[in-house]
């Protein structure tokens, strides 16, 4: 091979390198945690800048032919240690954005549009960072030791980027393969209801905006080390359409398909359009057409295949696990297995009698409806209590306000002791009031067994330092889990189920699972909306007796439910609600001596 | 002082091409439900089209020529939205998805336009007219013309919304296309006059922004975009009389501005408003509902 072949290649592996790792981060936050943030360039760019002035000189002692801020003269590595830093702290600032209520493309425009500003800002403030003309001539790394335009020396640095990249990725897998991963997944496929379940939005969001930063500022840290020079134009919002088209095309959700994708766009389109001949029409027609080609590319795929080439993979934890367990049976006395009897739900059983929730005057409003209208009803430990009423009476929407889907006007709610009127969902769920939803809630894109067990409260790989300490750590409590959705699985019959996508099983199915998840919740207080809507009535009956078992071992559950049948067999008191007030409560058979309750619901 | 009243006069010109641009893009993000980025590529695809009937022959008048621009815009957009957004719709692909579709015809369109145009910048031939002042602005007749044009655009549009057929099944569309549906309205076809109605407002706005800049390439209306996505969030996005105030807001605050900081800070402050807006209160300062 000639030299210049030889050093072309070691110029595409450093590429190559950059934008993988700029890929993966992309990967964490928009595939793993479904933010689009149409902003990242600017952390790439956070980190190209801190890395050129760490390691310039002050820019008086640089022929002052370029002005800008910093300029500390460092030795490698600190400046791709500061890149890193730098593009996590950037990061921190778009959580505000993306945080609990700001969701899908409305973020996503407030992302683009800081990235343009933060252009403008930086191609009109000279000072900062030499403006549009930017930063040139930015020392290399040991520069002093090797001489750059060595061939060792650029085979060096690609084996450098090339390391760092596969570290990128090993850590990125760790984080997704754990239950901290699955969570993010969740919230991913439905923020709100992960929230439901006791996730906090904010926090994971924040936590990938940040990760992703720095991986992102890493890359950026990288490629002007190598190019020497950086400036606004390098970043322009487009940029960061690339990278999407990079993930797109590779597979979302997966970061081998990140990897693929970022060899095929940013490295591949680069480099094809360098072997046609510029001759070729007129003068800028084929940098024209390349980007043609990629919006081509995105549309695309987006349309014949939106999964990418390679798509998220199933994970089946399920067989995986059973595997496992059969193997430590083998080699151990059957006792030694992991296997664990029933946990009763916590809470205090047999303390019925006290109430676990009480409400005062709760008004819900929508503009100018009062969907809820001064509700004040007492939920009784260990009780399986109906909610019933024609509709349009503000069941669905009081049990949204008991868990704090929506907010309350005025009123007060008291769980356990402990007003909640004020505390955000996700802490509700973690103090142990959980809701299901009347629309089928699923998470689509998890299979049935993630579903179960992403409700599972406070797991140890369920955060990101546990999910930074690796499987050995956290493998325990998550095959102690399974086991428990083994049982549920298997009294619901949707054990062969088990590592189906839950988004492709049937109507009646999917509600099996999203019960099945609120129970793996361990809830004090069980909030479930039309469970059994397009459920077999066989099966709605096997489900009643298992939450009146339930409630037996301390649970206690609120119901609203339209099948008056199920309400007379397994509910006891049913309170009937109507346009958003509380009309009676008692045993069914009180209320169907009750006119007023016969002529609003029972009789209509 | 004279300055400042003078920004404002730049101001209300800039609110007038932006009233334009944001009040089609508002309408059709309220009744399609697809936050069409590409409508600034469109805008600028037009605004070529005006250039090349401008450039036949001897100079032909640039508002004959924005006449064909608008026709242009009307297709382009019904046909994007026909063979493009829906079918994605109709599949169940994501909001966002759709958002990033819009982006690749974004990307598509305007390097169409910059193969064939080349990087450089076009102007049309016109004259400014005479320059008039008045109440200490002073304004060209073109100047006028474009405010003149934008708030008969405006009352033109109150009108439809208000007093027509048309408009009333636009806007039970906007609010729930399925309810509306089953109250007899054709959705499929409020839908198509839709895309033609804000195509052809796109059209108009490709044309009049090329007109105001002066000079335009394939690109220049990406800067544009943004200010158009501010005007129509800080309005409440999917409601025209938002998008109108929206306009005048980010118009008059971009050019006061460029004049009270520097010119190269112009847009900052609108942007710094429109992130404030969705902070805040991201649907909007009119969220009533959609197209009301």
């Amino acid at each position: 091979m000639s030299q210049a072949t030889l050093f072309y290649l070691a110029n595409l592996l450093i590429y190559g390198a950059v934008d993988v790792i700029a890929c993966l981060g992309l990967s964490m936050q928009f595939g793993v945690a479904g933010i689009s943030n149409f902003g990242y360039i600017i952390f790439q760019s956070a980190g190209a800048y801190t890395a050129a002035v760490l390691s310039l000189p002050h820019d008086t002692a640089n022929g002052g032919f370029q002005s800008y801020i910093g300029g500390f003269g460092l030795p490698f590595p600190i400046p791709l240690l500061g890149a890193t830093v730098v593009g996590g702290l950037v990061a921190l600032p778009f959580a505000i954005l993306v945080g609990r209520r700001l969701t899908g493309h409305v973020a996503a425009i407030g992302l683009l549009v800081t990235a343009v500003m933060a252009n403008l800002l930086v191609t009109n403030f000279v000072p900062l960072f030499n403006g549009a003309a930017g930063l040139s001539v930015v020392p290399q790394p040991l520069q002093n030791l090797l001489n750059p335009q060595t061939q060792t020396y650029q085979w060096i640095y690609g084996a450098v980027g090339a390391v760092i990249a596969v570290l990128v990725y090993l850590l990125f897998r760790r984080i997704t393969e754990s239950p901290y991963g699955r969570s993010m997944r969740a919230m991913r496929d439905n923020s709100v209801v992960a929230n439901a379940l006791g996730k906090d939005l904010l926090s994971m969001r924040t936590a990938m905006l940040v990760l992703g930063g720095m991986a992102a500022g890493l890359s950026g840290g990288i490629l002007v080390g190598f190019i020497t020079l950086w400036d606004p134009g390098a970043w322009g919002y487009a940029e960061t359409i690339v990278l999407f088209a990079a993930i797109i095309i590779g597979g979302t959700g997966n970061h081998k398909g990140a990897i693929l994708g970022a060899i095929l766009v940013p490295v591949g389109f680069e480099e094809a359009t360098r072997f046609i001949p510029s001759s070729l029409g007129p003068p800028g027609m084929i940098p024209a057409l390349q980007w043609v080609a990629i919006g081509l590319l995105i549309v695309g795929f987006l349309w014949f295949r939106p999964q990418g080439i390679i798509p998220e993979p199933r994970r089946r934890i399920f067989a995986r696990a059973q595997a496992r367990l059969a193997h430590a049976r083998g080699d151990q006395s059957p006792q030694a297995t992991l296997a664990t009897a029933a946990s009763p739900p916590s809470g205090s059983p047999a303390a019925s009698g006290g109430a676990i929730l009480s409400t005062e005057g709760v008004v819900v409003s929508f503009s100018d409806v009062r969907a809820v209208d001064g509700v004040s009803i007492s939920v009784g430990r260990g009780r399986l209590t109906g909610l019933i009423g024609p509709n349009g009476a503000g069941k669905s929407t009081l049990l949204a306000a008991l868990a704090g889907t929506v907010p309350i006007a005025e009123g007060r709610i008291i769980f356990d002791g402990q007003d909640v009127s004020r505390v955000p969902a996700y802490l509700r769920a973690r103090l142990g009031l959980v809701r299901t939803f009347q629309l089928a809630s699923e998470f689509k894109r998890l299979t049935v067994v993630e579903n179960l067990l992403s409700a599972v409260p406070a797991q140890s790989g369920d955060t990101l330092r546990g999910a930074l300490r690796g499987r050995r750590y956290w493998e325990h409590d998550e095959l102690e889990a399974i086991e428990e959705a083994r049982d549920l699985m298997d009294h619901f019959g949707l054990l062969e189920y088990a590592d189906s996508y839950a988004g492709n099983l049937s109507g009646g199915q999917r509600r099996l699972v999203e019960i099945m998840r609120a129970i793996m919740a361990k809830p004090k207080l069980l909030l479930l909306d039309e469970p059994m809507a397009g459920i077999h009535p066989t099966l709605a009956r096997t489900i009643g007796r298992h939450l009146q078992t339930l409630c037996a071992q301390g649970m206690t559950i609120l119901l609203v439910e339209h099948e008056l049948g199920f309400m007379d067999e397994f509910c006891d008191p049913v309170i009937v609600l109507a346009e958003g007030r509380v009309l009676a409560e008692g045993t069914m058979g009180e209320l169907r001596g009750q006119s007023e309750v016969v002529e609003a619901y029972l009789v209509g | 002082m004279s300055l400042f009243i003078e920004s404002i006069g730049f101001g209300l010109i800039t609110a007038s091409v932006l009233a334009i641009a944001a009040v089609g893009f508002t309408v059709q993000f309220g009744v399609t439900d697809v936050l069409n980025l590409a409508y600034a590529s469109v805008m600028i695809c037009s605004a070529y089209v005006a250039y090349l009937i401008n450039q036949l022959g001897h100079g032909q008048s640039i508002w004959l020529a924005m006449v064909v621009a608008a026709a242009f815009g009307a297709v382009v957009s019904l046909v994007l939205n026909k063979y493009i957004y829906a079918p994605f719709q109709r599949r169940g692909t994501s909001p966002v998805a759709v958002v990033i579709v819009s982006l690749g015809v974004l990307l598509i369109i305007e390097y169409l336009v910059q193969a064939f145009e080349g990087a450089a910048n076009v102007s049309y031939t016109m004259t400014q007219g005479a320059t008039l002042n008045f109440l200490g602005l002073t304004l060209t007749v073109v100047q006028l013309a474009i405010m003149g044009l934008s708030v008969v655009f405006m009352i033109g549009l109150h009108l439809l919304l208000r007093y027509t057929r048309f408009g009333k099944a636009m806007r039970a569309t906007a609010a729930d296309r399925v309810l509306a549906r089953n109250c007899g309205i054709r959705t499929d076809r409020v839908i198509t006059l839709a895309c033609l109605l804000t195509g052809a407002l796109c059209g108009v706005a490709g044309t009049v922004f090329a007109i105001n800049t002066g000079s335009f390439g394939a690109t220049s209306a990406d800067l544009f975009l943004v200010l158009i996505l501010a005007a129509v969030f800080l309005g409440g996005p999917g409601q025209p009389y938002g998008a109108m105030l929206g306009a005048l807001v980010i118009g008059v605050v971009t050019e006061v501005s460029a004049s009270v900081i520097t010119a190269d800070y112009k847009y900052v402050p609108a942007f710094v408003i429109l992130l404030v807006v969705l902070a805040v209160r991201p649907r909007g300062l009119f969220s009533a509902g959609t197209l009301n």
